[in-house]
């Protein structure tokens, strides 16, 4: 298979269905051709659904004979394994649930699949959304293909890594602390993370309720956007799901972004970040100027106690947990296990005092969010984390860029903006006003169209 | 007595105990510094200076 059609957008990937140059069957094996070389050494599915592929790709050859000009029709994607699917195992990452097979499926994977999509396998992901596979673990973690002695981020490291080697044109990830984002900035992909009640966690395994969300990843900010627009929408099966209008996404692409305001947050999120990240921060910051963008200076004091969202996270997470850890907490892996302990030593007091302080950056973000259009900062301190040091059980949870928007619920872009001198991705992290995933999209595309990050492969 | 920002080695021996999980002894650091970094704001919070909001995210998200 050539890179171009396994890196083809899906704009592309539909242009070329739609003239008959390519056929969604010849593209799904020669995609689970190029899994079958790469993925020995990425290890980025744990599940390989090469019969279900196929009958999706014949059925949405079916329908292009039909003239069915649906934008995902015949589009290649794969799900994170927290994305319950009918009649295929999903296995959460866990040995706990290493063979189980669901008999419902998520409602993002549904919407998916009815608009076409073929659906080549499950993505490994972190341990339950939150714990990297340590050696001995029943599965092994995903490599990072731009350097497989790095972590490709977590929690949605397959879905980062499949996409950076171009193995699947779309994929779901979930974030409740940065699983969206920081696979995306240390892949040199794009992710996106809607805003809080945009898209169904139904049929999702749960991290933590009042953080968790749902959404696409992918190569371009256009394919973030025609993934999205399926996701989006009411679903009455999640009950964070909002009613709120859902927007044509893909129409906000291509405006110029001359007179949108972006709010560079200096507090915070500058705090441990390598010169190189903050270099090609600035020259992205330099590059939306000349694109007429009005760049100035923002701060929102109270983020400086982000990092207590941990304990909504812990406290959250062991609530879900609870029962299978006391009753096999030897399937939980080594180190996660003991993660999710901590969460039942959190007081309620303190649950309740991290829960005041989330209001306060929310209350903060949204006032700043009134004096500019979209918050822009680096998506992560760091390059992809070498597994030498992400394996080192104290490493822990590091100080992190992406949390604030977990806890604001805002929606939040993730897409390349250089690369490090030891040829690892840096990323942008865009953020907007709930429901406002449009001017976010478009203004990263409008960055992403004015630079070459996106067009450079891995060495795979 | 005010309580320290971190979390102290006997404070979290309690805190299992009184919890009834089993956390093996070397991994008590680690789960100790995990809670004292996520504490330490919380610790340090004077309660009376944060207005009281609910404590949520606050759009109409899950509403008509």
């Amino acid at each position: 298979m050539s890179d171009a059609i396994a890196y083809a957008t899906i704009r592309e990937l539909g242009a070329r269905y739609r003239t008959r140059e390519l056929s969604p069957v010849e593209v799904t094996r020669d995609l689970l051709a190029r899994i079958d070389k790469l993925d020995p050494m990425l290890h980025a599915f744990v599940t390989l659904t090469a019969d279900r592929a196929l009958a999706d790709a014949r059925a949405a050859e079916e329908a292009l004979r039909r003239g069915d000009a649906r934008p995902l029709l015949g589009v290649p994607i794969g799900h994170k394994d927290i994305y319950l699917t009918e009649g295929i195992r999903t296995t959460g990452g866990s040995a706990l649930l290493a063979d189980w097979v669901p008999d419902q499926e998520s409602t993002c994977g549904r919407r998916w699949q009815e608009a076409g999509t073929v659906l080549l396998g499950k993505l490994i992901t972190h341990e339950f959304a939150m714990g990297l596979q340590f050696p001995g673990h029943r599965f092994p973690p995903a490599r990072n293909p731009w350097n497989v002695a790095h972590i490709p981020g977590g929690s949605s490291s397959g879905s980062g890594a499949a996409l950076a080697a171009g193995l699947v044109h779309g994929a779901t990830g979930s974030d409740t602390g940065g699983s969206i984002r920081g696979p995306a900035s240390f892949c040199g992909i794009v992710g996106l993370k809607p805003t809080y009640g945009r898209s169904s966690r139904a049929g999702v395994l749960t991290l933590s309720w009042t953080l968790d969300h749902t959404g696409p990843m992918a190569r371009t900010v256009e394919d973030c956007a025609l993934l999205l627009q399926p996701l989006a929408g009411h679903d009455p099966l999640d009950p964070a799901s909002s009613r709120a209008p859902v927007d044509d996404y893909a129409a906000f692409l291509g405006r110029d972004v001359r007179g949108v305001r972006i709010g560079v947050v200096r507090n915070y999120f500058f705090e441990g970040v390598d010169p190189e990240i903050e270099r090609a921060f600035e020259e992205a910051m330099a590059t939306l100027r000349r694109l007429g963008a009005d760049v100035r200076d923002v701060t929102i004091p109270s983020l400086a106690a982000t990092h207590s969202f941990l304990l909504i996270l812990l406290a959250e997470a062991y609530a879900y947990h609870e029962r299978d850890l006391r009753a096999h907490p030897e399937l939980y892996g080594d180190v996660l296990r003991e993660r999710f302990l901590a969460g039942a030593l959190v007081t309620a007091a303190e649950y309740v005092q991290a829960q005041r302080i989330r209001s306060q950056i929310c209350d903060e973000t949204a006032a700043v969010l009134v004096g500019v259009d979209v918050l822009a900062t680096p998506t992560t301190p760091k390059p992809a984390t070498p597994f030498a040091q992400a394996l080192d059980p104290d490493f822990g949870f590091p100080r992190s860029n992406m949390p604030p928007f977990n806890i604001t619920g805002s929606p939040t872009l993730a897409l390349p903006c250089g690369f490090s001198s030891s040829g690892l991705p840096i990323s942008l992290q865009l953020a907007g006003r709930p429901f406002e995933e449009g001017t976010v999209l478009r203004v990263g595309h409008a960055y992403e169209q004015a630079t070459p990050w996106h067009t450079r492969r891995p060495p795979v | 007595m005010d309580k320290p920002l971190e979390l102290t080695p006997e404070e979290l021996r309690e805190r299992i105990r009184a919890a009834g999980v089993t956390i093996p002894d070397h991994r008590l650091g680690m789960v100790r510094k995990l809670l004292s970094d996520a504490l330490a704001h919380v610790r340090a919070l004077d309660s009376r200076t944060i207005k009281t909001v609910e404590p949520a995210v606050r759009f109409e998200a899950g509403h008509e």
